[in-house]
């Protein structure tokens, strides 16, 4: 029998709902604090890659990044069908989880990269 | 050969009931949330080019384009917590022999931490970043 990928997308998309109800709202009103509250851009920075270079701020911005994402993907995913856009499964499936995937592979490396 | 039953249902189907219109409303909180997380992900992107780069994303999240999606996300994200919360104790079911706790616990509980932590992380920030006079 062929397996669902359901169950791994669902986990995705709870979790991403989870840490978007628990600190999407102040996450968004902390960027839009943020470039008043720098007064020292230069110090933001080092502070900035200095904590998301330590194990634990690696993981947490990778989290924060990427449940979200895949989150919003599946939101969207089943939103076309709402909306009675249809395709191919595979096309569709393929562009929102792949499309969270390869991006939140992209931060994981960008943030190792740091 | 699959020939699934296909339900007729005009495409406007959610437009004519206002639950239906929330529903769609919720679902469509995912969009300006998508596009604020690219705005992270480009944030991530820049702090690796580094610190000139970084500045320049910072002033970047003052045009006025970006102040409104993060406008949009912050409605969109407050929309999607209050709706997320409501619907945990209908998921997070704690009902057997051993533990049994009752839904607008498990409601209250996941408000409660929902407040908590939005305003701390707030607070977090005011905190860290509060100017301490000229650098």
């Amino acid at each position: 029998m062929r397996r669902s990928h359901e169950p791994i997308s669902w986990s995705l998309f709870g979790a991403g709902g989870m840490v978007l109800a628990l600190i999407g709202p102040g996450m968004i009103v902390s960027t839009l604090l943020l470039p008043w509250l720098a007064q020292d851009p230069q110090a933001l920075y080092v502070s900035f890659s200095t904590g998301l270079r330590h194990p634990l701020g690696t993981c947490a911005a990778l989290a924060v990044v990427a449940l979200p994402l895949y989150h919003t993907a599946h939101r969207l995913y089943h939103g076309l069908h709402d909306l009675h856009i249809t395709g191919p499964g595979w096309l569709l499936g393929g562009f929102f989880y792949g499309g969270a995937t390869v991006l939140s592979a992209l931060c994981a490396f960008w943030l190792l990269a740091l | 050969m699959r020939k699934p039953w296909q339900p007729r249902q005009p495409r406007d189907w959610w437009l004519h009931n206002p639950a239906y219109r929330r529903y769609m409303l919720r679902e469509a909180t995912a969009l300006p949330l998508l596009l604020y997380t690219l705005l992270l992900l480009t944030g991530v992107y820049q702090l690796t080019r580094g610190p000139v780069a970084f500045s320049a994303w910072l002033a970047w999240l003052q045009t006025p384009a970006m102040l409104l999606l993060q406008g949009v996300a912050l409605a969109a994200a407050l929309l999607h917590a209050v709706t997320w919360v409501a619907l945990v104790p209908k998921i997070l079911v704690i009902d057997s022999d051993r533990l049994r706790i009752a839904p607008r616990h498990v409601l209250r509980a996941h408000q409660l931490a929902a407040l908590g932590c939005n305003l701390g992380l707030i607070a977090a920030t005011l905190w860290l970043l509060w100017p301490v006079g000229g650098h």
